[in-house]
């Protein structure tokens, strides 16, 4: 794409974290149509088997294969990713252009007091109380998440769109003519969405982390769902005798995690105004 | 006396297009204590002028002068604390945004820096139809009669403002204004950010097409020189007030102020030289 | 040809990977001497300013021969660089604002360059009073103890000037020091400038600004330096077709009149034509004007095929 390569230089951060991410992307895609074993197959004879010899990563105590769970694992820790920043995204911005536009208004104080009410409230114990009442399980933290991150998304939108609102290409739309809903998706949306991008990557980091805690407390994905906060909470008790079994849920999480955070930053550089000045002619 | 360029094609020239009357605009500034409101600051005092049709108004002023404050009023993109303000006989002044259709068509306004006043994500096809658009006008074959008007090939349409330079800039920062087909045209510092090289051709650019046009121009400019050369009227503002109004080359000969005259003597000039 | 005292710059060039930014830049500044170094945007002069602070941005260098008092400027290690800067040479800079640190005093921000460079706590800060009424601060004792913040643009960049010549240093250098300030404003700083540099290198766009500053202009256009001389020649006899044009289109003619225009736009940088920089937008320019025009002559120096005059 010849815009984006104007746009900025690609950077270290963003082609690790890209790539950090394909790798997770690709795990869940392929495991839709192969993974190496049935992930959810108790087999008895692969009871804790060792890495090799047909099971590449071994197998758990109910002789599961750990590859093939990590795969399908990739798959929930993406869907809740999505789902959880797409209900941030979703809700959070309109809110928080709406309260950038209007600065003054009392729909904005409103805004911005019942986010801080929201941000002032851990996200785990929010899923946990959902959980409880809701009952336990992928759909309900996903939710929870995605609510407990509007405020991120709305604080983010709000003083991005607080800095576009003074500029002159606004003033120059109003003159045009344009009114306040015109003014937020041609000219606001647009200006903001790099730092929504690079938002919604660093949320994306948050909620995998989150899922993995809560279904690591046993309030996110039922089994026999495989999950990496799961896969996490199962070795618990072999941590001593097979430590491996928490070795690769963790390194999962913790490169997912790295991987989305490098984007996030990467993205940030890359999209930098600042770098995009450049003019391709006289 | 110097001629004046063209005979504005204005209908019924001399008769008032923008009245101000009385004018007044106070800032709040953010409160600094829990008890007192923030400090009042007058941004625009009691000023009052009359534009003709077909007239170029100058306004000059410093920074803090309330030169772009006034602009703002005129334009209706803020309200004045105190004042009214009539467009082609129509008040402009407390009515709500969906009633100014009338000043929206028939006023447009070019701003100081093109880099900054055209939106770097939209296309030049998109940023010199938008004031037709934002009115619901039939767009049609319209932008790259105005960018031809403008001297600007019609290839420039489908690029983005960043890859232009200052000048190209504010030619479609003209072209959009002229979209609708607008009565007046208010240009604010329109060649400060620009070189000098290039300056003399957006000047050149803007006097034709009010000739060309019949347009009212209310010109704002840090530098009385410049407004010498555009137009026949300057107000002079300092502090929030008009000093000084009149024929421009009346003010230029006979400064009648003592702000006006520490301007004049304070703008640098190559005459000394020659 | 080494001038002990003051600057000499020998075939000055700046760089950014394969696009020349800058090439060929010589001239010289005495003792005292005051010279102009005029552009647009595109044209290198505050690029020249840059490198001669060693403050050019990253992935841009400088090559050739830069001498203050006999020191070298260019090439030499960073280390060497920080000593001179601020004490030898020094610069102000377009924008008093961000020049500034807002959580400082004055006072102390003029002071801290002294001590930067080996001066005793205490005798940089009554110094320091004593720089701020040098640049006609009103109360200084006063002004020493106030923020940024809470002085115009004007008294701003009178600061940043007593922070320049706190040192006394050799050269000042002065990149569109009023371009930020109101016209009324800028007259009492020009004159300021003028009266207190010790010799002065002074980078504008504005030509009426340079005359009223400087006794000497190098006029530049796309990376080289196209005309220079003393200011009255070179602006009442311009030689150069870039200087002619730049001075026409400067004198704003009656209303009514067209004013003179230089055609075509300053090309983006690297994208200036081979031979004479000038050569796409000059009226005059034909197949001689494709190799490179030598600056040449004494005293008013141009460097044109075809010149005016």
């Amino acid at each position: 794409m010849r815009g984006l390569a104007m746009r900025g230089r690609l950077n270290a951060g963003l082609v690790a974290g890209g790539a950090l991410v394909a790798v997770v992307v690709l795990a869940a895609l392929v495991s839709f149509v192969w993974t190496p074993y049935d992930p959810t197959l108790v087999d008895a004879a692969a009871k804790l088997h060792e890495p090799g010899g047909g099971h590449l990563l071994g197998a758990d105590k109910f002789g599961r294969d750990t590859l093939s769970q990590l795969m399908v694992g990739a798959r929930t820790t993406l869907y809740v990713g999505i789902v959880a920043v797409g209900i941030a995204a979703l809700l959070g911005t309109p809110l928080g252009v709406l309260a950038g536009m209007t600065p003054r208004g009392w729909l904005s104080e409103l805004v911005m007091r019942v986010n801080d009410l929201v941000f002032a409230f851990p996200a785990l114990l929010l899923a946990v109380m959902l959980g409880a009442v809701y009952g336990a399980g992928t759909l309900t933290a996903m939710i929870a998440i995605g609510v407990a991150t509007v405020p991120a998304f709305a604080r983010v939108a709000r003083a991005a769109t607080l800095q576009v609102m003074v500029t002159d290409y606004v003033l120059a739309a109003r003159a045009a003519g344009r009114r306040g809903g015109a003014v937020a998706l041609r000219h606001v949306l647009p200006n903001i969405s790099s730092v929504l991008i690079v938002q919604a990557s660093v949320s994306f980091a948050i909620a995998i982390l989150a899922e993995a805690a809560l279904s690591f407390l046993g309030f996110g994905t039922r089994p026999p769902t495989p999950s990496w906060g799961r896969m996490l909470q199962e070795s618990q008790e072999l941590l001593f005798s097979t430590p491996r079994l928490a070795l690769w849920p963790g390194l999962a999480v913790a490169l997912a995690v790295l991987g989305f955070n490098l984007l996030g930053d990467g993205l940030r550089d890359f999209l930098d105004p600042k770098l995009r000045r450049i003019r391709a002619d006289g | 006396m110097p001629t004046h360029a063209g005979t504005p094609r204005a209908e019924n020239p001399g008769e008032p297009l923008i009245e101000a009357r009385g004018l007044s605009r106070v800032y709040r500034r953010p409160r600094t204590s829990l008890l007192r409101p923030g400090a009042a600051v007058h941004a625009l005092r009691d000023v009052s002028l009359t534009v003709g049709r077909g007239e170029r108004y100058g306004i000059v002023g410093e920074s803090g002068s309330g030169k772009s404050t006034l602009l703002r009023l005129l334009c209706a993109l803020d309200r004045p604390t105190a004042g009214t303000i009539a467009f082609d006989g129509r008040p402009v002044t407390g009515r709500p945004e969906r009633d100014l259709r009338f000043l929206r068509e028939n006023l447009q306004i070019v701003f100081q820096d093109p880099m900054s006043s055209l939106d770097p994500r939209m296309r030049v096809r998109d940023l010199v139809a938008e004031p037709l658009v934002a009115l619901g006008l039939p767009v049609g074959g319209r932008v790259a009669e105005l960018l031809d008007a403008v001297g600007l090939p019609a290839g420039a349409a489908d690029r983005y403002p960043h890859q232009f330079s200052g000048g190209q800039r504010q030619r479609i920062a003209i072209a959009r204004a002229l979209a609708p087909r607008p009565k007046a045209l208010v240009a604010d510092e329109p060649v400060s950010a620009l070189d000098v090289s290039v300056r003399g051709q957006i000047l050149n650019l803007l006097a034709d097409l009010v000739d060309e046009l019949g347009l009212t121009l209310v010109f704002v400019s840090h530098d009385l020189s410049v407004v010498r050369h555009v137009c026949e009227t300057v107000a002079v503002m300092h502090h929030g007030e008009i000093v000084e109004s009149g024929p421009v080359d009346e003010v230029w000969a006979a400064p009648a102020h003592p702000y006006t005259r520490a301007l004049l003597e304070a703008v640098p000039t190559l005459e000394d030289l020659t | 040809m080494l001038t002990v005292d003051g600057l000499t710059v020998d075939g000055l060039g700046v760089r950014a990977g394969d696009t020349e930014l800058v090439r060929e830049v010589s001239f010289s500044i005495g003792p005292g001497e005051r010279v102009g170094l005029i552009g647009e945007s595109g044209s290198g002069k505050s690029l020249t300013a840059l490198s001669l602070m060693g403050l050019l941005p990253e992935g841009v260098t400088a090559t050739g021969r830069a001498t203050l008092a006999g020191r070298d400027l260019i090439g030499v290690p960073e280390s060497r660089l920080k000593r001179l800067r601020g004490r030898d040479l020094s610069m102000v800079f377009q924008e008093p604002m961000t020049a500034l640190n807002p959580l400082m005093r004055v006072g102390a921000q003029v002071a801290e360059v002294m001590t930067l460079h080996g001066r005793g706590r205490r005798e940089a800060r009554a110094r320091a009073v004593e720089l701020l009424e040098r640049v006609r601060l009103p109360e200084p004792e006063q002004l020493a103890r106030a923020y940024p913040h809470q002085l115009s643009g004007g008294q701003r960049q009178r600061v940043m000037l007593a922070i320049a010549l706190a040192n006394e240093p050799a050269l000042l250098i002065c990149d569109e020091p009023t371009t930020a300030l109101d016209v009324t404003v800028q007259k009492r700083m020009l004159d300021l400038i003028a009266e207190v540099a010790p010799a002065l290198l002074f980078i504008t766009h504005d030509l009426a600004v340079v005359a009223a500053v400087c006794e000497r202009v190098l006029v530049m256009y796309g990376g080289r330096v196209v005309e220079s001389g003393p200011i009255r020649e070179v602006f009442t006899r311009p030689r150069h077709r870039y200087t002619e044009g730049l001075l026409a289109a400067s004198r704003l003619t009656p209303r009514g009149t067209r004013l003179p225009t230089i055609s075509g736009s300053v090309p983006a940088a690297g994208h200036f034509p081979g031979g004479c920089v000038f050569g796409n937008r000059c009226p005059h320019a034909d197949a001689l004007c494709e190799t490179v025009p030598a600056l040449t002559g004494e005293g008013h120096a141009h460097a044109c095929r075809h010149p005016a005059g």
